[in-house]
């Protein structure tokens, strides 16, 4: 293609305007679209990502299970050598702090509701402080003892304020109940937190109330410096965890909670089927004690501890598919649209041909080439589909920042992919110059026939039908 | 001669039907072992402790009960144990609970119960409200799983589990086994409206059990249990389960009038009421998930 096809297609675009505009107008909507949903399904799955990321703690989450004496998995472990083990295994380790977990029901007055309660080292994890807004208290009254961090949609249900008291019930890390005692220090806005609900109190306090003793935590949380680095991170502890003989796996978390019957059929997998191998939610290495018969295999095991690592994509995993789903949606109504403009492309230039048939023939007569003929019509498609996928993808820039200041509900479906309360919009330039290809791709394919039609015209017979 | 002849059979035809009763009663009540019909004779049970029920048969309580060492008081709980269970024959019952809460109203669910005590087994059905109708809970071999018909699947609980975010746990509607989960730290006497009553203070014997501290108070005349006290780790009060209503059954006695008042929320409360006690032999195969899925149907 050379310069004078081009300058050809030029005026031929602007010749006819209102056609121009029209087919254009379809086009560049196509790719405003697809910038749309390409950016929001990107900032939907990192924000998923750091909602999570706050909701389990950490990019990645070493969690242990102790064999009980009855054979029951608990949820604790008391072995500092881990925690030494995380942090040289892999140097991109931002934090490295220990945290407990589990459910609990906090009552005030007569009224009760069910949260997630994590002990945090407010020292030690920084992200939370910059993560959590705080709209009533302030952190320096969170390192008192027994102080609580609610968020705003429990504490607006409870009609509660900071210096109110409230009773939190739980069962220990062994599944005793206990009930203690908290004074609400600060509230956060979870509207800002994706919707979370969780209740954070100091990690000392937790494991009081779960009865573990102060050397035993539930889990070590992992802020890396590269959230995107999490699951090399996790290959790299599991395995320098296996090799020095701890009976460590990876896959799906048996459970949240301190304690629960998929958590023994965990255990039961992992440590006490007798032989190192497959687990039943992936794959497991190192040590297993040796035993035949369930009974002898729990006794043999009791004491054992089992540890797990997980990363924050495998717990984002189920709400990222969906994100995946909402993409496939985007491309079928993209492809769609793009059919739709193809057809129109396709028809207006077998329009173009029957009008320019004498211009054609009057070319061929003073020199111009069949494949100068084509070359003009493929450029002039070229012109009008990429001009036009240009202008909907720089028009869709400023419309998608736009629709991310509009404010969402944060406690609805989609609280989890909302940052603040609002949708995330990140373009990505490797996605925009795809649709523009694409866009491009699609249109040369619509020109094609016409093209060739105009290419094969024969010039005496265009002068005379036309004369 | 006829009229003797009459008499004779009339009086032989008695005889008869009083025989056929007798057996019928019997049959009822302790089928014959091993013959696939649940029930069994009578043995240790599955989690006693060996001589649960041998040693606690001939075991002489002192008279005066401030008199009551702490191996009395374990064994007076060792009784209300056993004589509140059916180490002897199986039991099926209705029941009926009615949980009120202060945030959610009045919840009212009716359920047929199949338990083997001596398996420490228990098969539950959902019969009202209608639109959970079919819905099950099944206890065997220390697995306990919850059954909903609607996605047919099954899924893992406790006894430690709440049942219907209500008062009741799973561990109510079980045989009662705190002689085994716990032990005496603490004996009192005291009335209890017009009962006199003995109080003891228990804690358990390891911490897996779901409340560390109990205290139970025992009428001293009949051997029940009028009311249970459990504390959390941290000795506050969690619940108040009142047993205000007992039936005899042969050698059992069953509280048919249950009341469990939260500790923390006092409004929140749940009456579960037994009826249509029965303790005819339930076959072997209620206790099984396939019938639960196959009767939920």
């Amino acid at each position: 293609m050379r310069l004078i096809h081009l300058k050809l297609a030029a005026r031929n675009v602007r010749r006819q305007p209102h056609r121009t505009i029209a087919l254009g107008g379809a086009v560049a909507f196509s790719a405003l679209v697809m910038t749309l949903i390409s950016g929001f399904v990107n900032g939907m799955d990192s924000a998923i990502q750091d909602n999570v990321t706050l909701y389990s703690g950490g990019h990645v989450l070493v969690a242990g299970y102790t064999v009980s004496w009855s054979g029951r998995l608990q949820s604790r472990f008391a072995d500092e050598a881990v925690a030494n083990i995380v942090q040289s295994a892999y140097p991109e380790i931002r934090t490295a702090s220990p945290i407990s977990q589990t459910r609990a029901t906090v009552v005030f007055g007569s009224r009760e509701v069910q949260l997630s309660l994590r002990g945090v080292d407010w020292a030690k994890d920084e992200l939370y402080h910059s993560s959590l807004i705080l709209s009533k208290g302030d952190w320096k009254s969170l390192a008192a003892p027994r102080m609580m961090l609610m968020s705003a949609q429990t504490a607006a249900r409870f009609g509660l304020s900071t210096g109110d008291a409230v009773l939190v019930r739980l069962s220990t890390a062994s599944g005793q109940q206990n009930v203690t005692d908290y004074t609400v220090a600060a509230i956060y806005d979870d509207g800002a937190a994706g919707g979370m609900s969780t209740a954070f109190v100091a990690f000392s306090d937790l494991t009081a109330d779960l009865n573990m003793k102060e050397h035993e935590q539930q889990a070590i949380a992992i802020f890396l410096k590269n959230s995107t680095s999490a699951e090399n991170a996790a290959q790299t502890i599991t395995k320098a965890l296996s090799e020095k003989g701890y009976t460590v796996s990876r896959g799906a978390a048996p459970t949240s909670g301190a304690l629960s019957a998929s958590s023994e059929s965990f255990v039961s997998s992992v440590v006490g089927s007798g032989a190192a191998g497959t687990a039943a939610t992936g794959t497991t290495t190192g040590t297993a004690a040796g035993s035949s018969g369930a009974g002898a295999s729990r006794r043999a095991v009791a004491g054992t501890v089992a540890y797990y690592v997980s990363t924050v994509q495998e717990l984002a995993g189920e709400i990222s598919s969906a994100l995946g789903s909402i993409r496939w949606i985007g491309y079928a109504v993209f492809a769609l649209m793009l059919i739709v403009s193809a057809t129109g492309i396709s028809n207006s230039y077998r329009m173009v041909l029957l009008e320019r048939t004498k211009e054609i023939g009057m070319l061929r007569c003073i020199g111009y080439k069949k494949k100068d003929v084509f070359s003009s019509f493929i450029a002039e498609g070229i012109l009008l589909a990429g001009g036009a996928a240009l202008v909907g993808v720089i028009l869709g820039l400023p419309v998608g920042f736009g629709i991310g200041l509009v404010p969402f509900n944060p406690h609805g479906d989609f609280g989890t992919a909302l940052v603040q309360g609002h949708l995330k919009f990140v373009p990505s330039i490797g996605q925009l110059a795809l649709i523009l290809v694409f866009v491009t791709i699609v249109a040369v394919a619509a020109v094609f026939l016409p093209a060739k039609k105009a290419a094969d015209v024969v010039p005496v017979e265009a002068l005379r039908k036309t004369a | 001669m006829v009229n003797m002849e009459r008499r004779m059979t009339s009086k032989m035809s008695l005889v008869l039907f009083g025989l056929v009763l007798i057996f019928s009663a019997k049959a009822q009540g302790a089928p014959p072992a091993g013959g696939g019909q649940g029930g069994g004779a009578p043995m240790g049970g599955i989690g006693l402790p060996p001589g649960f029920l041998e040693q606690n048969k001939d075991y002489q309580f002192p008279d005066d009960i401030t008199k009551y060492s702490a191996t009395d008081f374990l064994m007076l709980v060792r009784r209300t144990d056993i004589r509140s269970s059916f180490y002897d024959s199986d039991m099926t019952a209705t029941i009926t609970t009615v949980s009120v809460s202060p945030d959610k109203g009045t919840f009212v669910r009716k359920e047929q119960i199949f338990r083997r005590d001596k398996d420490d087994a228990f098969l539950m059905l959902t019969l009202e409200p209608e639109s959970r109708k079919g819905q099950g809970m099944l206890r065997v071999d220390n697995n306990m799983w919850r059954y909903d018909p609607t996605s047919r699947k099954f899924t893992h609980t406790t006894l430690k589990d709440t049942y219907e975010n209500s008062t009741v746990r799973n561990n109510d509607f079980r045989r009662w086994q705190r002689s085994i989960d716990y032990s005496v730290e603490k004996i009192t006497t005291g009335t209890l409206g017009n009962y006199t009553v003995i109080i003891g203070e228990l804690k358990a014997n390891n911490d897996e059990v779901p409340f560390p501290y109990i205290r139970m108070y025992i009428e001293k005349d009949r051997k029940i249990v009028l009311k249970v006290e459990e504390y959390s780790l941290s000795m506050k009060l969690l619940r108040t389960a009142y047993y205000t209503q007992y039936v005899q059954i042969g050698n059992s006695f069953v509280p048919t009038v249950q009341i469990f008042q939260d500790g923390l929320i006092p409004e929140k409360r749940s009456q579960v009421t037994y009826t249509d006690i029965s303790t005819k032999p339930v076959p072997d195969y209620y206790f099984t998930k396939e019938y639960l899925e196959r009767v939920s149907q």
